[in-house]
């Protein structure tokens, strides 16, 4: 694949200047490390709600920083964690007073910096609390979600921590609230193609024209399956039946959807899966209080998508109905 | 026995210089089982470290072993990385305040570094990892100063040859955790890398007196 880049080894630098020069109304970086993300539009007093993880992902993670949604994001190199250090910074300018919430996927590189970052910042009094996404039900047997992959469904625990902590609440609510986000939502992904990391310039894993896998994860971690190239209605029907039942979704239920592209699939793909979605969800009485389709958690150039799906309660639906704003991302407020 | 801040500077550039040295070795054993960038990253985050206690200009070890963690880990944020940088940093806050280290205060040492990494990565020993080499190195140290060995260069060879034995251990564990675990069939007979980079630790603090 042809791409349009300077020095490889630049690639996320580069990227960030031109996102700073974009937005330089909005964001801005502290310690003069452009990798410590942070917000322009502080709101003294609140909850501090952070995230971080590897590049490669846009608008995962940094795209995420903005109103009603995260204060800061640490930013690591292609599929690398942040330091512990760059967390720490980001930590410490976010807080106010109130504590901090780091809200990340779990993955281990980027746990264990988030964990040291955390005892980086106790010697300044800061408290922090964890909340690792989750979501990606193939990547480990209902029972042992805590052993799950965060995809793409890390978008719905942030957007509800965010309005909690817009809310004002305090530490230990707004965790709570992203807590149980992250436990009604569930995600399904495939892969029709791998992605090619700018640094190696390889694939660090293959696809086989004809083929695609099921339940891959965003860095390429194998899924559960390898079949030849389904219909966007086979593929569908396979996601949702995996995420329904994890999720024990039952008729009069009612859900919000999450229909995310991985980078190299147009738009118009992402509606036909969707189409099929709504056709599943119709047929099981289930409905869509809110959908968003597009690119929430991609994989550089990888071919393929993921579906979102989160159950909702009258508490979820509150906060996930605000209005955000961030420069990658708009949510209108639901009425 | 008496460890200045000028030994734990010897310490620091001459695990810099073995993960050096050991680059290649320790890429081409974690191609098989890992990313393959091990050697890359221990060379970049020792070398960090060893310039930031180069640097250190104050008197309390603890803080400089603290400081050489911190750069480790601020350097390479890999697991490895981190790994290692978390291991000075539990090191360095179990002997804050020390203006020099006696035989005791390197088992404080041994035994915090092994136990920041366990924390940290959350294995056991027996799991094929670092701590393979850290826990023998440090339980041997214990012994040892317990028995009375109070000359360093006696008591950190003691580490340094009980952290090669759980190298050469690793060789018949099955691996649990991360990409060697999905290697695992082809790595019978071969020893762990990242139990190599703990006996490197080792050698360094053996090589240092």
């Amino acid at each position: 694949m042809q791409r349009l880049l300077n020095k490889p080894e630049e690639y996320v630098d580069d990227m960030l200047k031109g996102i700073y020069a974009a937005y330089k109304d909005r964001v801005t970086y502290v310690e003069d490390d452009m990798r410590c993300y942070v917000t322009k539009r502080k709101k003294e007093g609140k909850v501090g709600l952070m995230t971080g993880g590897g590049s490669g992902h846009l608008p995962l993670f940094l795209g995420f920083v903005g109103d009603g949604m995260l204060d800061g994001c640490a930013i690591g190199g292609v599929f690398q964690s942040p330091s512990a250090e760059q967390i720490a910074n980001v930590t410490r300018e976010i807080d106010s007073g109130a504590g901090v919430l780091y809200v990340y996927g779990n993955y281990t590189g980027d746990i264990m910096n988030f964990e040291m970052a955390e005892e980086l910042v106790d010697f300044d009094d800061i408290k922090c609390l964890h909340v690792k996404g989750c979501d990606d039900v193939a990547s480990a047997p209902k029972g042992e979600e805590d052993k799950r992959r965060g995809v793409a469904g890390i978008y719905f625990v942030i957007k509800c921590a965010g309005a909690a902590a817009d809310a004002m609440l305090p530490l230990e609510e707004v965790a709570r609230i992203a807590e149980k986000a992250n436990g009604s939502v569930r995600t399904f992904g495939v892969a029709l193609s791998p992605c090619v990391i700018p640094e190696n310039g390889k694939a660090n894993f293959e696809v086989k024209e004809g083929e695609m896998e099921l339940g891959m994860g965003i860095h390429g971690e194998p899924g559960v399956e390898v079949c030849p190239l389904k219909t966007a209605d086979e593929t569908v029907d396979y996601m949702l039946e995996r995420i329904l039942a994890d999720l024990e979704v039952k008729e009069g239920d009612e859900v919000a959807v999450l229909m995310n592209g991985l980078g190299g699939t147009p738009l118009e793909e992402l509606f036909i899966m969707y189409k099929r979605v709504t056709e599943i969800l119709d047929e099981r009485k289930v409905s869509v209080y809110f959908a968003k389709a597009g690119e929430f958690a991609s994989s550089m150039d990888m071919v393929g998508a993921s579906v979102s799906v989160m159950k909702l309660d009258e508490e979820l639906k509150k906060y996930l109905s605000t209005e955000a704003d961030t420069p990658f991302i708009h949510q209108s407020a639901i009425q | 026995m008496e460890i200045t801040r000028e030994d734990i500077v010897r310490f620091i550039k001459k695990a810099s210089e073995e993960m050096d040295a050991n680059k290649d070795y320790l890429i081409e054993l974690d191609a098989a089982s890992g990313d393959g960038d091990l050697g890359m990253t221990m060379s970049k985050g020792f070398q960090a470290g060893a310039e930031a206690g180069e640097a250190f200009g104050e008197d309390d070890l603890g803080k400089m072993i603290f400081k050489i963690g911190s750069a480790i880990a601020a350097k390479v944020p890999s697991t490895m990385g981190t790994l290692m940088g978390s291991g000075f940093v539990e090191a360095g806050k179990a002997l804050k305040g020390k203006k020099s280290l006696g035989a005791e205060d390197f088992v404080s040492f041994c035994q915090a570094y092994y136990h920041g990494v366990q924390k940290r990565g959350k294995a056991s020993p027996g799991d094929r990892t670092v701590l393979d080499a850290l826990k023998p190195a440090a339980d041997a140290a214990a012994e040892a100063a317990a028995a009375g060995t109070d000359d360093p260069k006696e008591l950190t060879r003691i580490a340094y040859e009980a952290a090669l034995s759980g190298v050469e251990a690793t060789k018949s564990m099955a691996p649990v955790h991360g990409k060697a675990y999905v290697h695992r069939e082809k790595l019978a007979g071969v020893p762990d890398q990242g139990a190599i980079v703990g006996s490197l630790l080792y050698k360094a603090w053996a090589e240092t007196f």
